[in-house]
């Protein structure tokens, strides 16, 4: 493959977990909850999903296990910022330290290891239509050649779109971000909607997490390495809308994947090349502030 | 006459308001007595020495003393920051820089002695200051969400110091990624050996003074806390919007650099990599538990301190590891803010 296509192929797998991460926490923005736990959420989902892969060789019950104690975690979160009124930035930082905590904790305690525990036996993950890759330029590495984590992250996506715009839940959902008082005055319960969002942002995130350690076949400690913060971004950067959250997280994956080809050329540190999504991050916030404050300025 | 004229006893009031907060750390005490039992062979072992450790030699008392000084006063700059709603989660990496800025400083300025101590703690405090105010500024300027930008700009401060400590400023001389030792005059003289406690305390002891002084007892903090409570209403009573969206963000990075500096000068005496790991989100918990009371912040520190140390001495003497500390810490934080639990032993206010 050349240049070109290599860094698209890598961008896409990039992208992957980005998308579905930010996918799940778009549900609970759209309810008007800052869903800061998405990181603590994919490392728990990147932990079991790979742990229990190892344990029963089935990709489908490992996920399931997987997304399971993800959303167990996320019913945590939501239950005490519901219920006993917490405040939603403190307890999702509680989930993500309460993920890093547990996961080293259970990884010490099941392998006798706090830092990377591989399994070699696990097998690669298959790869979709792999003979498409180079035969197409540009769409080939965009669309081909990918495991089954990237088909699934834009079905869910596009799932997602149905139900969110498409469906007197997904009519609901949003109206609770947009004015809860709303669906109390016919009669529902804006809690219950954030309760569920909370819900399915735990699942996606941890499926974005499975992909994270199973395409490994290992687990490493801080495996998401702010992922599900850049996830956050791609949600503002994207606007809030499923479309947008595409473009942004492809925008991300090629970044890093230009700053890994980069490190390869020019030999920059690696301690340089991991601060670049942060830095890439926080220069796409401050130009997004800056558009959104001369827009509402016209406003 | 269904009103009835309730007496306001503070005494009563402040025992009434503690009542969550037992509960609080009560839960993740049993949190962590069920995860011993989970995970230990000798749950027995684990527990006694989690519970005791600090507390059976003068040595760990100490240190455990020690551990908290970083954390009052981070604490402090976060409770002044976080009153005025200014939410700098960046602490990790403000306190990581101004750490390396102190030692750097320090070493160059070796032939002044003492007063180049003083001198390099200012330098620090004014760097990490101002790396904290850049998130204030955006805020100010253009309305970005500090919270993020403060975060963002923290962790890349990470990676930059790390890279910088293990390769510019790298000492050959030692096994460990860390910089040159400082010279013997900067360091700060122990109070209680054998252990690590230093002089530094004296510091957080009177910085609670003066934050609490700041912030209940001047004319600034008053307008401080108003614009935490209510941006709109301050802004239309005349308080200098720019001031208290820049100031506290200031103040908050540069006490942050003074936690970093002072574990430094006082305790590992020379910048050494991922030393301050944790500390900045711990200080930031006991800003939380404290609710941003000055002097709340000491004994939340020390129980953020205390958990800590028995968690190493658990890992000393037994079979769990340190990140055991982390869930207990984590159960803190979960349920800390919940003002359900807050208003626990008060009563119901009628509406």
């Amino acid at each position: 493959m050349d240049t070109v296509s290599s860094l698209i192929f890598s961008a896409v797998t990039i992208m992957t977990p980005l998308l579905l991460a930010a996918t799940g926490g778009l549900y609970t923005e759209l309810t008007g909850m800052l869903n800061i736990g998405i990181e603590g959420l994919m490392l728990l989902g990147a932990f079991s999903s790979v742990v229990s892969l190892h344990f029963t060789h089935n990709i489908v019950l490992a996920i399931l296990i997987g997304t399971g104690s993800s959303m167990l975690l996320a019913a945590v979160i939501a239950s005490i910022t519901l219920y006993l009124k917490a405040n939603v930035f403190i307890t999702g930082l509680a989930a993500n330290l309460f993920a890093s905590g547990i996961t080293t904790v259970l990884s010490f305690h099941i392998f006798a290891n706090k830092g990377v525990v591989t399994f070699p036996e696990l097998p690669q993950m298959p790869v979709l239509f792999e003979r498409g890759t180079e035969a197409v330029p540009v769409l080939g590495p965009l669309l081909f050649g990918h495991t089954f984590f990237t088909y699934l992250s834009f079905i869910l996506l596009f799932l997602s779109y149905v139900v969110l715009y498409r469906t007197p839940f997904g009519f609901r959902l949003r109206a609770t971000g947009l004015y809860p008082k709303s669906l109390i005055s016919v009669g529902l319960s804006p809690k219950r909607y954030q309760f569920i969002a909370f819900l399915i942002s735990g699942f996606f995130s941890a499926v974005a997490g499975a992909m994270l350690s199973v395409n490994l076949g290992a687990f490493v400690p801080n495996i998401t390495a702010g992922k599900g913060w850049v996830a956050l971004v791609v949600i503002f950067l994207g606007q809030k809308r499923p479309v947008g959250l595409l473009i942004a997280s492809f925008i991300f994956g090629i970044s890093e994947a230009f700053s890994n080809y980069a490190q390869g050329i020019w030999h920059i540190p690696s301690d340089f090349i991991l601060a670049i999504p942060y830095i890439f991050t926080l220069v796409a916030i401050v130009f997004y502030s800056i558009y959104d404050y001369n827009r509402q300025k016209v406003e | 006459m269904n009103k009835k004229i309730e007496c306001y006893n503070p005494v009563i009031y402040m025992l009434r308001s503690m009542v969550g907060l037992i509960f609080i750390v009560f839960v993740s005490l049993v949190a962590l007595v069920g995860f011993s039992y989970y995970l230990s062979e000798t749950p027995d072992k684990t527990i006694y020495y989690f519970f005791n450790g600090p507390f059976l030699s003068l040595y760990d008392f100490g240190n455990m003393i020690n551990m908290a000084v970083p954390l009052i006063i981070g604490g402090l700059g976060i409770s002044l920051a976080f009153r005025s709603g200014s939410m700098n989660i960046g602490g990790e990496g403000q306190l990581y820089f101004g750490a390396l800025i102190a030692t750097l400083t320090v070493i160059a300025l070796e032939p002044l002695g003492r007063a180049g101590a003083v001198i390099a703690i200012f330098v620090a405090m004014m760097s990490s200051g101002i790396l904290a105010g850049i998130s204030g500024v955006l805020r100010y300027r253009w309305n970005t969400n500090v919270l993020i930008t403060s975060f963002l700009i923290s962790n890349a401060v990470v990676l930059i110091v790390n890279y910088l400590i293990t390769g510019p400023f790298d000492d050959p001389l030692t096994n460990l990624f860390s910089t040159q030792p400082i010279p013997e005059t900067a360091e700060l003289s122990y109070i209680l050996p054998p252990s690590n406690l230093n002089t530094s305390l004296i510091v957080a002891v009177a910085a609670v003074f003066i934050i609490h002084a700041l912030m209940y007892r001047s004319r600034t903090g008053f307008e401080l806390r108003m614009y935490g409570d209510n941006p709109r209403f301050a802004k239309y009573a005349g308080v200098n919007v720019m001031y208290y969206q820049i100031m506290p963000m200031f103040v908050s990075g540069a006490m942050y650099a003074l936690a970093g500096s002072l574990s430094i000068f006082g305790t590992y005496h020379a910048t050494i990599k991922d030393f301050s790991s944790g500390m900045g989100w711990n200080a930031l918990a006991v800003a939380l538990i404290a609710r941003y009371r000055p002097f709340a912040v000491i004994p939340a520190a020390l129980f953020f301190a205390y958990i800590e140390s028995g968690a190493r001495s658990a890992m000393l003497y037994s079979d769990v590891t340190f990140e055991l500390s982390s869930i207990v810490q984590a159960t803190v934080f979960f349920l800390v803010s919940s003002v359900t639990l807050q208003r626990l032993g008060l009563k119901k206010r009628r509406i």
